[in-house]
């Protein structure tokens, strides 16, 4: 599933549009707000799902090599951290939905977080 | 210059988490029992306890006032400040943002006792301190130093709430004073290894939440006096004052 996709179907707003690689494969996903649990066990190439807006989130995506953030319930970063994902070429979006009904959607989409019991 | 032993974190029965016992005089006897000099009292999103350990005191402690603020991102920032005052009215902008309690907070999160200097309940606080207030770590910090104070990344080195557990990596953006390692990471810890690299001061506090655990761990500060003033510049490292492993 490419991320373009994802967004369309989910009906993401796109905070990066300028970014290329939206045709990116995306396989898994991890859902987190406690940031160092993401740097620790987020799957490469995935998409990450929270509602963190913090700075850090660019940084620790980037640093565990994550495909893309989605923002859930209606939460927005500031500029300054689209910026920066901008520059680290990393893709951002934002819903209003939960992040219970963004993780059931992007299942329902075959994107699974791949570590099942 | 002297070396005091100081514990810049102990929490006061204003704190819902806090033990009932956590009055002001017998924190006093807790602190003097454990041979400080020195201690910050930091609840949860509030300042209303501080003046009267303080005054519990009567010099016989050095009492800093403080305020450890739960930020929208659940980290834990302590607010030093240069008087009760100024706490206090750190203090009143932050609990402004918290909901008020309803009839079965207290009995979820704790009591919230204002006490007078002799450990008298003379009040609760009607707000949700155990909450996280909608303030983003930035603005935790911006707002403590436009109350003249000092902030501290609050037990870095834990599994949660600390500013490392939930943002990952440390916010050097974000402009701490200093950070705290709890009595989890003794000096050699990968925890305490890891603060090296920060260049930023390391102090050591108890975070106490009941009087046993008042000044379990401490932090050394080669300062002139035991004041506000002299802690600023330990932390700074100014003028030969410095802080260290107590």
């Amino acid at each position: 599933m490419d991320l373009e996709t994802i967004a369309r179907e989910l009906d993401l707003t796109d905070l990066t549009p300028a970014l290329g690689g939206a045709d990116a494969e995306v396989t898994a996903g991890y859902a987190s707000d406690l940031l160092s649990d993401v740097l620790a066990n987020a799957p490469e190439g995935g998409v990450l799902v929270t509602l963190q807006v913090h700075l850090n989130v660019v940084a620790v995506a980037s640093h565990a090599e994550l495909a893309a953030v989605i923002f859930s319930s209606g939460r927005l970063p500031d500029a300054e951290v689209v910026a920066k994902a901008a520059a680290e070429d990393l893709r951002l979006y934002a819903t209003d939905a939960g992040t219970f009904d963004v993780v059931g959607r992007l299942y329902g989409l075959g994107v699974t977080g791949g570590r099942e019991a | 210059m002297q070396t005091l032993r100081a514990d810049l974190h102990v929490h006061t029965a204003l704190s819902p988490c806090g033990g009932d016992e956590m009055s002001p005089p017998a924190i006093v006897d807790a602190a003097l029992a454990a041979g400080l000099d020195m201690i910050a009292v930091c609840d949860h999103n509030a300042a209303g306890n501080a003046g009267a350990v303080g005054e519990a005191a009567g010099g016989r402690l050095a009492v800093i006032a403080g305020m450890e603020i739960t930020t929208v991102e659940e980290a834990h920032v302590v607010g030093l400040f240069p008087t009760a005052a100024a706490a206090g009215n750190a203090a009143d902008e932050v609990r402004a943002q918290l909901p008020a309690i309803d009839d079965d907070y207290t009995r979820f999160f704790g009591e919230q006792f204002l006490m007078s200097a002799r450990g008298i309940v003379r009040g609760a606080e009607t707000h949700a301190l155990a909450l996280a207030t909608p303030l983003r770590l930035e603005e935790a910090v911006d707002l403590i130093k436009r109350y003249g104070g000092l902030a501290v990344a609050a037990h870095i080195d834990r599994p949660t709430f600390g500013v490392i557990a939930q943002l990952g990596f440390f916010p050097f953006e974000a402009g701490f004073d200093a950070v705290e390692l709890s009595r989890f990471a003794p000096p050699g810890s990968p925890a305490a290894a890891a603060c090296a690299d920060y260049h930023l001061p390391i102090v050591r506090s108890s975070d106490s939440h009941y009087l046993e655990d008042v000044g379990c761990v401490a932090t050394a500060l080669t300062v002139d006096a035991p004041t506000f003033a002299e802690l600023a510049l330990a932390l700074k490292r100014r003028e030969g004052r410095t802080v260290s492993d107590a």
